[in-house]
C-alpha cells in the first residue's frame, strides 16, 4: 500500500498544529503503522522538541535538499516506538531554503519507505505553507474554537479548493465544554455548519497536553487520558475505523456533558 | 468614439476589448472608464482581447502600465495578428484564442405584467460557500447559493442574492447603482455597501431569530427589513 501523505495546517498559528502532528504520529504508530513525521516549519523548529528528539539531530531537511546526507541519515527514530521517525526542520535558516519541489521530491522517496507521512505546517499562507501543502494528497486541519482560528482556516481551505484539493478533515483543538455551554465559545456544530467540512476529531483543553509537551512525551502515549483517547479515535478515522463521535451533532449537549464531567472527574 | 473600448466583468475577471479608432484615444477612453469607476475594478484580473490590432510591445506595455496604476493586472492577450501575438510574447503576456462565439444576447423576455426597469439585466450564478479571502466580482448581480463567510467579498454592479447565511461584506451597486438591493436568508454582514454607501450592523444588537431580510437604500441609508415586509417594488 502506498504511504499517505498527509499535512497539518491550520492557518493562524499556536492552535496546536505541532502537537496535533506529534500526537497523530504516535497515535497511528501504536496502532502499527510506519510514520515519517516532517516539520516544515524551517527556522523555528518545535516538533524535535514536543516528540523529545532535539538532543539527536544530527542532519535536517536542509542538510538533505542540499545534499549533505541521505535521508536514511536525516530520520531520527522515535526513542519508544520502532515505526515512527521525526525529519527535523533547520534552526538556522529559512523557508526559502526549500522549495515545494524538494518537499514532493523527499515524499516521493518516503512513499515507498513507510505507511504514512505527516508534515506540520508553519503559520501563515506563505512559502513555508506551500511547502508544506506542496507533496500532500490529504489535509488535517487545526482549529480551536475561536472565531479568528476558524475563519484563517476557511481562508486555508479556500486556496486548497482552489488547487482542486478536497480531502480534508478538521480536529477542533482546547475545546472547553463549560464555555460551549454558557454559549461562550463556539460549538463544534457551530464550526463545523460554517467550514462545511468533515469532522476527524474533538480535542479537549487539557493542560496536560501541555505539561506532556514540555516533558517531549507526546499525551497519545497515555490512551488512558482523555485527551490521549482523542488522538487515538482520530487516528483510526484517518485510517477508515468508523469510531463514533460520542455522538456529537445528534446531541451536542450529551457530548459535552460527558466531556465536562470527565475533565472535573480527571482534576479531582 | 464612445463605445470602442468595452469592459466585461466575467466569473474570472474582466474582459477588455479594444474596438477600432486611434490606439491614443482608445487608452484615453479607458483611462476615463478606470478613473470612473477604479474602486470596482482594483484587484482585478484582466483578458484583452485586441482583435486584428497591430499592437507594438510599447502599445501593449502602456496599456499594461494604465491598468497597473488602477491595481489591475494584465494576464492574457487575445490578438489575431502575429506582430502583436509577437509583442505579448515578447512581455511575457499569455496569449490565448479570442472566444470565438459573441456572447448572444437574448433578453429574456420580461412578461408584460412585470416591468422593472432591472428585469432581463445580467448577472451570475455562483453554486458554493464563498469562504473567506475569495472575491466574487461581477458587473450584473451575483446569486450566491450557499453561505458567504467572514473575510469573503461580493462586489456587483447589481443586485447581491444570497440564497445561504451571509457573514461576508457585499457590496452591491458598486458602480454607484443606489437603487441596488441585497438580499439573504440570513443577513448578518460584516459589512453592507450599496453604491456608495456604508453600513455596519449595530454591535450592540442582540442575536434575534434568523430571518430573510432585504437591505436597500431609502433617505440616503442603508436599511434593512424583514423580507415579508420589503417593498417589492425596491
Amino acid at each position: 500500500m502506498p504511504a499517505r501523505v498527509i499535512t497539518v495546517t491550520s492557518g493562524k498559528g499556536g492552535v496546536g498544529k505541532t502537537t496535533t502532528t506529534a500526537n497523530l504520529g504516535v497515535a497511528l504508530a501504536k496502532l502499527s503503522k510506519r510514520v515519517v513525521v516532517i516539520d516544515s516549519d524551517i527556522g523555528l523548529r518545535n516538533l524535535d522538541i514536543v516528540m523529545g528528539l532535539q538532543n539527536r539531530i544530527i542532519y535536517d531537511v536542509v542538510d538533505l535538499v542540499e545534499g549533505r546526507c541521505r535521508i536514511r541519515q536525516a530520520l531520527i527514530r522515535d526513542r519508544l516506538l520502532e515505526e515512527l521517525y521525526l525529519l527535523p526542520a533547520a534552526q538556522s535558516r529559512d523557508k526559502s531554503a526549500v522549495s515545494p519541489a524538494d518537499m514532493v521530491r523527499i515524499c516521493e522517496q518516503l512513499r515507498g519507505e513507510c505507511d504514512f507521512v505527516l508534515i506540520d505546517s508553519p503559520a501563515g499562507i506563505e512559502l513555508g505553507f506551500r511547502n508544506a501543502v506542496a507533496a500532500a494528497d490529504e489535509f488535517v486541519l487545526v482549529t480551536t474554537p475561536d472565531t479568528s482560528s476558524v475563519q484563517d482556516v476557511d481562508r486555508v481551505l479556500g486556496l486548497l479548493e482552489a488547487e482542486g484539493h478536497s480531502r480534508t478533515g478538521l480536529i477542533i483543538n482546547r475545546i472547553r465544554p463549560e464555555l460551549v455551554r454558557r454559549s461562550e465559545m463556539l460549538s463544534p456544530s457551530q464550526v463545523l455548519g460554517m467550514l462545511e467540512i468533515t469532522l476527524l476529531g474533538l480535542v479537549p483543553d487539557d493542560e496536560a497536553i501541555l505539561v506532556s509537551n514540555n516533558r517531549g512525551f507526546p499525551i497519545a502515549h497515555d490512551t488512558r487520558s482523555l485527551a490521549g483517547k482523542a488522538y487515538q479515535n482520530i487516528a483510526r478515522r484517518l485510517l477508515g475505523e468508523h469510531v463514533p463521535y460520542v455522538s456529537i451533532l445528534e446531541c451536542r449537549q450529551g457530548l459535552l456533558e460527558r466531556l465536562g464531567l470527565r475533565g472535573r472527574q480527571r482534576s479531582s | 468614439m464612445k463605445g470602442t473600448v468595452s469592459i466585461k466583468g466575467t466569473r474570472d475577471g474582466l474582459t477588455i476589448t479594444l474596438g477600432s479608432g486611434d490606439l491614443p484615444l482608445l487608452l484615453e477612453d479607458l483611462a476615463q472608464h478606470l478613473a470612473a469607476q477604479g474602486a470596482f475594478f482594483r484587484g482585478g484580473t484582466v483578458a484583452l482581447h485586441v482583435g486584428g490590432r497591430v499592437m507594438a510591445a510599447e502599445d501593449l506595455s502602456r496599456l499594461k502600465d494604465l491598468l497597473a496604476q488602477h491595481e489591475m493586472i494584465l494576464r492574457t492577450v487575445a490578438a489575431t495578428h502575429a506582430a502583436t501575438q509577437q509583442a505579448a510574447k515578447a512581455l511575457g503576456l499569455r496569449l490565448v484564442d479570442q472566444e470565438p462565439k459573441q456572447e448572444v444576447a437574448a433578453p429574456v423576455q420580461a412578461r408584460p405584467s412585470v416591468s422593472h426597469p432591472m428585469d432581463g439585466s445580467k448577472g451570475t450564478l455562483v453554486r458554493r460557500l464563498v469562504r473567506s479571502g475569495q472575491v466574487i466580482r461581477h458587473t450584473g448581480h451575483v446569486v450566491v447559493i450557499g453561505d458567504v463567510n467572514p473575510g469573503a467579498e461580493i462586489i456587483a454592479g447589481g443586485d447581491v442574492v444570497i440564497w445561504g447565511k451571509l457573514q461576508g461584506t457585499v457590496h452591491a451597486g458598486a458602480m454607484g447603482n443606489g437603487l441596488a438591493v441585497v438580499c439573504a436568508l440570513e443577513l448578518n454582514p460584516l459589512q453592507l455597501r450599496i453604491g456608495d454607501l456604508i453600513a455596519r450592523p449595530d454591535e450592540g444588537e442582540r442575536p434575534r431569530k434568523p430571518c430573510p431580510e432585504v437591505a436597500y437604500v431609502r433617505d440616503n441609508m442603508i436599511v434593512v427589513e424583514p423580507w415579508d415586509r420589503a417593498p417589492r417594488g425596491a
